[in-house]
């Protein structure tokens, strides 16, 4: 199994690298970092220009790379259902199973792109404008510029958590339709009425976007020079992440399963 | 010979609608089998549910030997699969498309020689977006053809092609079973390609199997229904008409077409040559694939 899915996986980032999307969503995202220099310039202080990343990351992957995130995914069954191009993957010694964890592996893959992109441009625009010598605080180094790159880069593994259960979130409503438009609505209006009303029917620790921000924490209030602690909040995110990721990519093998495939 | 396909009370169902109702069916090795119907009759279920596209209802379903859903992933690459207007990944060339289908077989195989079959090669490198229904079509034959199976199961694989390159695709099907030996299931209402193509005939109707028959037996002369080449046709058919042995005749482009009420064309022939007719011809007419088609959907 683990082969075909590795086979799977292969014949989406083949697919994929030719699509003009996965690129489009790449260049948005490093637009939208640029476009922090307005709200927060660099300012060559004592705290660094760590503060500017500090808002750039979220602010580029929380807001757009969601929504990339979610249209990406959605369209990656429901196209393929509307087309019928499906068939052309599933005639071949491939479990319907299989083919949808090499989508969501697709789907990881994006997310993890989309966080390399703000990484990349975030981090050169500081280093290449501005100053990353560490935290200072009265003229003391409160962190160095390793714990600052240390604290981003757990961030940036962490963040995959919730990004991947997002991934297996818009798959799922993916499969359960052939039109990507209709696929892509669901996704997003879901996601956003669920966020509206977490707070006030008090759901939000056991809803998974609650956790999206979360990997971002530490590196923020290191930036600000005061120190935050990993844990509990970064097992909260990877315990609730996977879980759901695990019941969404259930119900998507379970909705294309029973599913009757014609061109 | 022995048997490719088996399908045994094979049924499924869309909801209120029952698209295909205990269908039991054989397809030997080697053999070219049509499933013929009219629109909606039931036969592209059928072969999605031979392709594994569509699950069954109920029923079962062997492919060489053994049950499909359960051996899909041992039985698969020896399958090669046309659905009715085949769907590819637009923004890939036609030889990526096929690349990446092999990839999945997890077999090395050479595109060019898939291309080549179905007269793509010079297309192989052009887009499959700007393809026409055509091209598409002969490349889900070539995708269907790569792995070189040993079944084809083949949905309305004439479909949006032109007369020469149905013509080039017939000949291409009957060249593999002949030379490759391998067994075709094909759909068609095109009745007249089927008559020339398979070996044997399945008629679906509203779900239901109506007849399985070999073509050549059905393609048999019927010797009620006999052209006539004869001197004056017009006057011939004048001292015919009346004749308790004859059910009708009349004369068409030069010919008397007549119906007799027993297979006695001889009767025929010496009445005629007593009236002092010259007979220079007594043709039994052919039975087509159509009147067979007809009458079973009429019983």
């Amino acid at each position: 199994m683990i082969g075909r899915v590795w086979t799977l996986y292969r014949f989406e980032l083949d697919k994929a690298a030719r699509r003009r999307f996965t690129y489009v969503g790449l260049i948005l995202i490093v637009i939208a970092v640029l476009s922090a220099l307005f709200m927060r310039p660099l300012t060559r202080e004592g705290q660094g220009d760590y503060a500017f990343i500090a808002y750039a990351t979220p602010i580029a992957l929380n807001l757009l790379g969601l929504f990339l995130l979610v249209t990406y995914c959605s369209g990656l069954v429901s196209t393929e259902l509307g087309s019928g191009s499906i068939c052309l993957a599933l005639v071949r010694p491939v479990r319907r199973h299989e083919f949808l964890i090499a989508k969501l592996m697709l789907g990881i893959t994006y997310a993890a792109m989309l966080t390399a992109a703000v990484a990349v441009s975030a981090w050169g625009i500081a280093l290449a404008f501005g100053e990353l010598s560490g935290v200072t605080y009265g003229g003391e180094t409160v962190f160095t510029a390793v714990d600052m790159i240390e604290a981003y880069l757990f961030g940036a593994l962490l963040v995959l958590a919730p990004q991947a259960a997002v991934a297996a979130y818009s798959i799922m409503i993916s499969t359960l339709t052939r039109s990507t438009g209709a696929a892509i609505g669901s996704a997003v209006g879901i996601l956003l009425m669920v966020d509206i009303v977490k707070y006030p029917l008090r759901i939000a620790p056991f809803v998974f976007s609650t956790y999206i921000e979360t990997p971002w924490n530490v590196f923020m209030s290191y930036c600000d020079g005061l120190d935050a602690r990993w844990f509990p909040a970064a097992a909260y995110v990877l315990l609730t992440s996977i879980a759901y990721t695990i019941v969404f990519t259930a119900i998507a093998i379970l909705s294309l399963s029973r599913r009757d495939l014609h061109s | 010979m022995g048997v490719c396909i088996q399908t045994s009370h094979l049924t499924k169902r869309y909801g209120s609608i029952l698209a295909v109702s205990d269908l039991s069916l054989d397809v030997q090795t080697g053999e070219i089998m049509g499933i013929l119907g009219l629109n909606g009759a039931g036969k592209s279920t059928t072969l999605y549910m031979l392709s594994g596209l569509v699950r069954p209802t109920s029923g079962s379903i062997h492919v060489f030997g053994k049950e499909l859903r359960q051996h899909f992933l041992s039985i698969s690459p020896l399958i090669g699969v046309l659905v009715e207007r085949p769907a590819f990944y637009d923004y890939l060339t036609a030889r990526e498309n096929l690349k990446l289908s092999a990839r999945l077989a997890r077999r090395e195989v050479t595109v060019d020689r898939a291309l080549d079959r179905v007269g793509l090669l010079s297309a192989g490198r052009r887009k499959v977006g700007e393809f026409s229904t055509g091209m598409r079509q002969r490349l889900g034959l070539a995708q269907a053809l790569l792995l070189e199976p040993s079944l084809l199961i083949l949905d309305e694989p004439t479909s949006g092609l032109d007369p020469e390159a149905t013509g080039e695709m017939l000949a291409l099907l009957r060249q593999l079973a002949g030379e490759a030996q391998v067994t075709i299931l094909v759909s068609s209402h095109m009745l007249h390609e089927a008559e020339g193509l398979c070996d044997r005939v399945a008629i679906i109707h509203e779900g239901r199997l109506l007849s399985c028959e070999r073509t050549d037996a059905l393609l048999s002369y019927d010797e009620r229904h006999v052209q006539v080449l004869v001197d004056a046709p017009e006057s011939a058919a004048k001292r015919l008409s009346g004749q308790p042995w004859l059910e009708s005749v009349e004369v068409r482009a030069g010919r008397l077409e007549v119906v007799l009420r027993e297979e006695n064309a001889h009767q025929l022939a010496a009445f005629l040559f007593t009236a002092g007719y010259r007979v220079t011809g007594v043709i039994p007419r052919q039975r087509t694939l159509q009147d067979h088609f007809l009458k079973a959907l009429s019983r």
